[in-house]
């Protein structure tokens, strides 16, 4: 029994520390902590950021896993949900520029003193699909 | 008494229009040691020509080879670049309207797709009605309150990223698409100098 119970651990820590990892990674490679510290200017506090990271992932895990409720009023699930919202962005800000779409695009379609509009066509059309997924498209 | 000596270093890049005539001067930053710099930046090297098209390699040989026919004597020091690209600047085609339209729609339409295949995929919307029991404790299927931010919140994460939040800048730093649009140039530029310099490959089997 004793022994299953520390298997049990051994795989529940081994999986933990692999995701973990490829999460921190997969960060790394985005660079949006860099991003946000350089908007900022508060590269001096980066530590700090990093904390965050941590106790945030590993916090919502205990707290998820566990199924718990706190039974407070919805309004606090504006602020959570415009925070959650952010960081989606700014990963798939990201993730557009590691595949090189604006300056391919600029450079083909020859746009590049329209790159603004051309960049708010993207933004808007994200903004636009999210809402339309939630308001219309799950009731279907 | 020792040769003059003219340090020569070409520039990265030189922008012309199509029939004009390039001289040592347009191509390289020169400085001697006696007075003939103003004189060699004068020099005749090339006149576009339409077969041209719009871009050509000039090779640090070239503009050595001209200076000494006039000045033998020279001892001729290069630094920096090896080579300037020129690029042949015709009459800027405007993109139309309706094509711009037409590709500011595509990319609307496409981003949209995207993000609502991205939702889908990761099951967004279990996970934000798992988001609204845990903070309210009551089940609600459609959890808009936390929905509704969260679609303007990646608007905001998305510009706030490309730093077009605010027209005026934080800082001198450039921002990651400027960064972007500078190294996709610069691999542009090494192609170029690779594959328009015919001076920069030899094939000996070529017959």
């Amino acid at each position: 029994m004793t022994s299953r119970v520390l298997f049990a651990m051994l795989i529940g820590f081994a999986e933990g520390i692999a995701v973990g990892a490829g999460f921190v990674a997969f960060l790394t490679v985005l660079g949006i902590i860099p991003r946000l510290t350089q908007l900022s200017k508060t590269e001096h506090l980066i530590r700090f950021y990093e904390w965050s990271i941590v106790l945030g992932t590993t916090v919502t895990s205990l707290i998820t896993l566990r199924n718990a409720q706190f039974h407070l009023s919805a309004f606090w699930l504006i602020p959570i949900g415009l925070a959650c919202g952010i960081f989606i962005g700014l990963l798939a800000a990201a993730l557009t520029e590691v595949i090189n779409v604006f300056p391919i695009l600029a450079k083909r379609i020859g746009v590049v003193d329209k790159l603004l509009i051309i960049l708010m066509a993207i933004v808007l059309g994200k903004i636009c699909g999210s809402l339309f997924h939630w308001t219309y498209f799950v009731f279907r | 008494m020792a040769s003059a000596v003219l340090y020569l270093r070409m520039r990265q890049k030189l922008k012309v229009k199509p029939q004009q005539l390039i001289t040592v001067g347009d191509l390289a930053q020169l400085i001697s040691s006696d007075n003939t710099a103003g004189h060699i930046a004068e020099m005749e090297m090339y006149r576009i020509k339409p077969s041209d098209k719009n871009l050509l390699v000039v090779d640090v040989m070239k503009v050595v080879e001209k200076i000494q026919e006039h000045l033998p004597a020279l001892d001729i020091q290069t630094i920096g670049p090896a080579q300037t690209i020129v690029e042949i600047q015709y009459p800027k085609r405007r993109v139309s309207t309706i094509y711009f339209i037409l590709i500011w729609f595509l990319l609307f339409i496409g981003s949209g797709l995207a993000i609502m295949n991205f939702h889908e995929d990761v099951s967004m919307q279990e996970v934000h009605q798992r988001i609204y029991r845990l903070i309210t404790g009551i089940d609600n299927p459609t959890p808009l309150m936390l929905q509704i931010p969260y679609s303007l919140g990646l608007g905001i994460g998305m510009v706030l990223f490309f730093n077009h939040l605010f027209r005026k800048r934080f800082n001198e730093e450039p921002s990651p698409l400027e960064v972007e649009m500078f190294n996709y140039q610069q691999d542009l530029d090494l192609y170029i100098i690779m594959h328009e310099n015919k001076e920069s490959e030899k094939n000996l089997n070529d017959k």
